[in-house]
């Protein structure tokens, strides 16, 4: 046999050779046009276009791979590999990925401490336009979120309720603390909120028995803003439930059995539901405030000796209610409960019910049941029954929930976490038909914001060094006979101490008594007007006694101070007074606000303003408005103290009397 | 005319060349023995082969093609223990690292998990050969039980291996295949234990998973492969014994060879025939096996090659003990096994491996007719070339149903809708 290799064995040689010779040059150019490299390239043409050649020389040493590493949080993001003109304002406009970032975020989020994933999420570590799960990718947790949704991730650091510049984020948390969502759920960054539906104590007593199943079946039926949601209840449901809650009457003695009903002025009842300013809080027909409940209808539902028992003092009747108690003799209440009674009613509701008695025992027991089963004492305090606490699951770490754990149902739609949240927020019973959980009606772009606040809650814990949290605010409980004033005249639904309390007045209470005079206080409190035209919500007219006036003017003016401004030499020469009116006029300040009957409607009337403000106050604000309000449309002129000093002496000057007087007495700031 | 300084250069360099290959480029039949004979690498091969074992049809370069696919694993492995650090989270961020910045890293890694996938299949097939052709029967008996722990050494390999990457199909795959092994009784229990270093899979676990794959069975298959590759040097190649026919033996025409060959004729083998004994049917290993050789091993990388560049070797997401992937299956070779433990864990995670693994030990101690010996499904060996088929069969079909047909629940599916 030939002792030399056959021919055929050199033609597979030769074959084999070229064909590894092929591939292995194939494996050597794969890696040379890897994405980042051809994109880098790209880069340094459009470079050239944008820079000078001193520029161009400075950032040549700028190439291979970039990353930023963040030990602290876990992170490697090499982004900065392809998106070389993030944090270069040269590229704003540049092509995709090297245009600069747009907004100051970069500035307020140095890219060498946040990096890129915390905020935008996506592969970090990847170099490639697809692994980096700019879209959704297999096997990628968390791919880029879209601008829509972007916000959510600002939550897993900004925890204070209002994170700032993330008005989605804001909005869904919002939408949570008015829902009262954490009545049922744990929701971490909500504790500490409380959110009360009314004490049921007392409601055998208080509604009219014809009106509870129509409440029951669909709370928005009656109540078009209602925060209480649909339980989706069925007619036998209602049935024992209404049984059960009728049979509550333990109240304290009604106080409207004395009254004579048919002298009831209801001509006047409508001049004191004026007065009163009740629209602050609740609306009727659709226009008002949304504080307490809508009043168009409410001749449908609550009983007349209730409604007069509780506008006498509504603490007695609902201890947590936010209603202020108004100094009303009989009469004016009699005029009032008849008013709203016969006013406000979708027709003739007929002659007041006889107060219930029986109810079946058999259904009582079963609408207890109920009760207690759907969770109704999370929102609704009953004396008869203990608080079970939070009915629904803890939400800690719904962010990242695993969408392979969540109960999506047979439906067809799209398996991610933050749909599953939109969808349960939206329609609870869509995904699993036997949810406890109640409808509630959100419009859908409420409910997507709801689970973009939700969607910021994550498992993992930042380090403190990246959480942005505001503690809640310590409560504000004054003693004495100050105190008692503010518990009756509910002072905190409306305004805020060190930020305890409510948002629906502009004016916190911190340093009121380094803002307005003594004599002002007391006056303004006795016949609270406004002289903010653009603003809706009016102080109520309190019937307040004179020496309750005084208690608070004296409080106010020895508590709530801000020290540094009382000491301000008030003692001013004709000639600061004269030169104050020149800069009244330099700089403009009748465009915005009025004086006598000239100027705009923009701030407050300054007609007396000598008589309202102290002038340290005036000093102070004049020198810095954003001190004391944040975003306030007073400009920051930059006075110089001489300037402040004499515009303060003008303003000072102008006093009840003497000058000329705007039609409106008094004045808010 | 040369300039003297390049003739001497050219000398030198020459005879420096020398030094390490001695014989040269071997032009003449002498020259291609010595080179065989004088090399260290080489002589592993006889000098001389019967050209009957050079047909592909015969062995199909099963046994060489999986000594071929070890090295590349042991080349690869070894590029990719420069980026892998043995500790959760840190090795889940190396395959990261691999996949996105390290050059060819993704090359490499699809290389070394296409060929550990290659090697498990290849070895099979190279077990299947043996059998088929007889090739157990003495004096090979002991080969065979080698040739089986390597075979076992290879699944223990791609084994450890699988739980490297710390991501979720690693660690639910490890954890299936390690349950399965807890199942074996009175020691199951402590099996698991060591193998996990704990109850649970843990960093205890990755790290020795890691000197497993990295060390202990590198170094033992190793030392097996040269006791296989030995033995089949000393015994001979099963195929070239077939060729003479009995008729000729007993007339005479090649007896017994009473060549003595030094040293060699303590050597206690049944014949002392170096491969084949008729002179004329053999062929100088030098071309003719080595460029068969080269040209597999060409093949070899080729194919490789091409399957590193289509197919991307997996990466889910970073392991999770809190979230089981429904279903959780165990390695692709161990779906059989994973199956028969659906029906029942005792049949599929005990018996059936056991009586397998037993019975294949046995197997060359049981079967000891030499009938049939060197041809392919030889008619003398019908029954037990059934039987063997048979159960080969059976575990392929079962490994292609875990594998494709399972879906969660472990129910079946299809795995085209």
């Amino acid at each position: 046999m030939k002792q030399t290799a056959p021919t055929s064995l050199h033609v597979a040689f030769a074959a084999l050779g070229l064909a590894f010779l092929a591939i292995f040059s194939w494996v050597l150019f794969h890696e040379g046009v890897a994405d980042w490299r051809t994109t880098q390239a790209r880069f340094r043409r459009i470079e050239a276009t944008v820079k000078n050649p001193h520029q161009l020389a400075a950032a040549a040493s700028v190439g291979g791979l970039r990353q930023i590493w963040l030990p602290e949080l876990d992170r490697v993001d090499r982004c900065g590999t392809c998106h070389l003109g993030i944090d270069d304002p040269s590229f704003a406009g540049a092509p995709q990925p090297f245009s600069s970032h747009p907004g100051t975020w970069l500035t307020t989020h140095p890219i060498d401490r946040f990096g890129c994933t915390p905020c935008h999420d996506g592969q970090g570590q990847a170099t490639d336009y697809l692994n980096a799960a700019h879209q959704p990718q297999p096997f990628v947790t968390r791919p880029m979120r879209p601008l829509e949704t972007i916000e959510a991730n600002c939550g897993a650091c900004h925890r204070a309720i209002d994170a700032p510049d993330a008005p989605r984020l804001d909005e869904g948390r919002a939408l949570i603390v008015q829902s009262g969502c954490f009545s049922c759920h744990d929701i971490p960054g909500f504790d500490g909120l409380t959110f009360h539906g009314p004490a049921l104590d007392s409601l055998g007593s208080k509604v009219r028995p014809e009106w509870l199943p129509g409440w029951l079946k669909n709370p928005k039926g009656y109540l078009e803003r209602s925060k209480m949601g649909n339980f989706r209840l069925s007619n036998d449901e209602i049935t024992v439930l209404q049984a059960f809650l009728l049979s509550q009457r333990a109240i304290p003695p009604l106080e409207g059995m004395t009254v004579d009903w048919k002298k009831a002025d209801t001509a006047n009842g409508r001049a004191l539901f004026g007065e009163l300013r009740c629209v602050s809080c609740h609306a009727v027909n659709g226009r008002g405030g949304t504080m307490g409940p809508e009043l168009t209808r409410i001749g449908d539902k609550v009983r007349r000796d209730w409604l007069f028992s509780f506008l006498k003092d509504p603490h007695r009747v609902q201890p947590e209610t936010a209603m202020l108690q108004y100094r009303l003799t009989d009469v004016q209440l009699r005029d009032l409960t008849a008013f709203l009674l016969e006013e406000y009613r979708s027709g003739d509701t007929g002659p007041e019910p006889p107060p219930v008695t029986y109810q079946d025992a058999r259904a009582v027991m079963a609408g207890r049941g109920i009760f207690e089963r759907r969770g109704c004492t999370s929102c609704h305090r009953l004396g008869a029954m203990k608080n079970t606490g939070r009915i629904g699951p803890s939400l800690a770490g719904i962010g990242d929930r695993n969408p392979d754990e969540l109960a999506f149902g047979r439906g067809n739609v799209r398996r991610t976490a933050d749909n599953y949240i939109f969808l349960k927020v939206l329609h609870p019973d869509a995904l699993l038909q036997t949810s406890m959980m109640p409808t509630f009606d959100f419009a859908p772009i409420e409910a997507a914001r709801i689970a973009l606040a939700l969607a910021s809650i994550r498992k993992a814990d930042l380090p403190v060094s990246y959480v942005r949290n505001r503690p809640m605010p310590p409560p504000f409980t004054p003693a004495g006979h100050f105190g008692e004033l503010v518990t009756r005249y509910r002072c905190l639904s409306c305004h805020s101490v060190g930020g305890f309390g409510g948002t629906l007045s502009t004016v916190p209470l911190d340093r009121i008594g380094s803002q307005l005079k003594h004599d002002y206080i007391s006056k303004y409190l006795l016949n609270p007007g406004a002289v903010r035209v653009s603003v809706e919500a009016r102080m109520p007219f309190f019937h307040m006694l004179p020496d309750e006036a005084t208690t608070i003017a004296d409080y106010m003016t020895s508590v709530l101070l801000d020290d540094t401004l009382d000491r301000y030499d008030a003692t001013f020469s004709e000639a600061d007074v004269q030169r104050g009116q020149d800069l009244y006029t330099q700089l403009g300040c009748v465009g915005c606000h009025q004086l006598g009957t000239v100027g705009g409607y923009v701030g407050p009337v300054l007609s007396d303003v000598g008589d309202r403000l102290r002038p340290g106050w005036i000093a102070a604000w004049l020198a810095n408005p954003e001190r004391y309000k944040p975003g306030t449309l007073q400009p920051d002129y930059g006075l110089s103290a001489a300037d402040a000093r004499a515009l303060t002496a003008y303003l000072s000057s102008l006093v009840d009397g003497g000058r000329p007087k705007s039609a409106e007495q008094g004045g808010r700031q | 005319m040369k300039p003297p300084l390049a003739h001497r250069a050219a000398e030198w360099l020459s005879s420096a060349g020398r030094s390490v290959f001695r014989i040269g480029w071997p032009q003449t039949d002498k020259d291609r023995a010595a080179a065989m004979i004088s090399s260290f690498f080489l002589h592993i091969h006889p000098a001389r082969v019967s050209r009957h074992v050079l047909r592909p049809t015969y062995t199909f370069a099963l046994g060489l093609i999986s000594a071929i696919l070890f090295g590349i694993l042991s080349i690869t492995g070894l590029a990719l223990m420069l980026y892998y650090v043995p500790y959760p989270p840190e090795a889940y961020r190396s395959m990261k690292d691999l996949q996105f910045v390290v050059t060819f890293g993704m090359v490499l890694r699809n290389m070394h998990r296409w060929s550990a996938h290659a090697m498990v299949v290849i070895v099979f097939l190279h077990m299947c050969r043996v059998f088929w052709t007889g090739s157990y029967k003495p004096p090979r008996e002991f080969n065979w039980v080698v040739g089986v722990l390597l075979f076992l050494l290879t699944l223990g390999l791609s084994f450890t291996g699988y739980l490297l990457p710390w991501d979720q199909l690693a660690f639910w795959a490890i954890t299936v295949g390690t349950n399965i092994a807890a199942y074996a009784p009175v020691v199951g229990d402590q099996v698991k234990f060591l193998l996990l270093g704990g109850h649970m899979i843990g960093p205890m676990t990755l790290l020795r998973f890691y000197v497993l794959h990295c060390v202990i069975l590198p170094a033992a298959m190793l030392m097996l492969i040269s006791l296989h590759v030995w033995r089949v040097r000393k015994d001979g190649l099963s195929g070239a014994l077939a060729q003479t026919g009995a008729v000729e033996e007993v007339a005479g025409v090649f007896p017994p060879s009473s060549k003595t060959y030094g040293l060699m004729s303590l050597s206690r083998r049944p014949r002392a025939s170096v491969e084949s004994r008729d002179p004329n049917d053999e062929v100088f290993a030098w071309p003719h096996l080595l460029y068969r050789e080269l040209l597999v091993a060409l093949a070899v990388l080729v194919v490789l090659h091409a399957l590193s560049l289509i197919f991307m070797a997996p990466l889910e997401e970073i392991a999770d003990p809190t979230r089981t992937p429904n279903p959780a299956k165990a390695p692709w070779y161990f779906l059989g096994l994973q199956e028969l433990v659906h029906y029942s864990a005792l049949i599929g995670g005990v018996i059936v491996p056991t009586l397998l693994v037993v019975a294949l030990l046995a197997l060359p101690y049981v079967d000891r007719g030499p009938a049939g010996a060197g041809r392919w499904f030889a008619p003398e060996r019908r029954m037990s070339n059934t039987v063997f088929t048979l159960i080969a069969a059976v575990l392929v079909v079962l490994t292609v149903t875990g594998t494709l047909f399972r879906g969660p629940n472990w129910a079946w599916v299809w795995p085209w809708r």
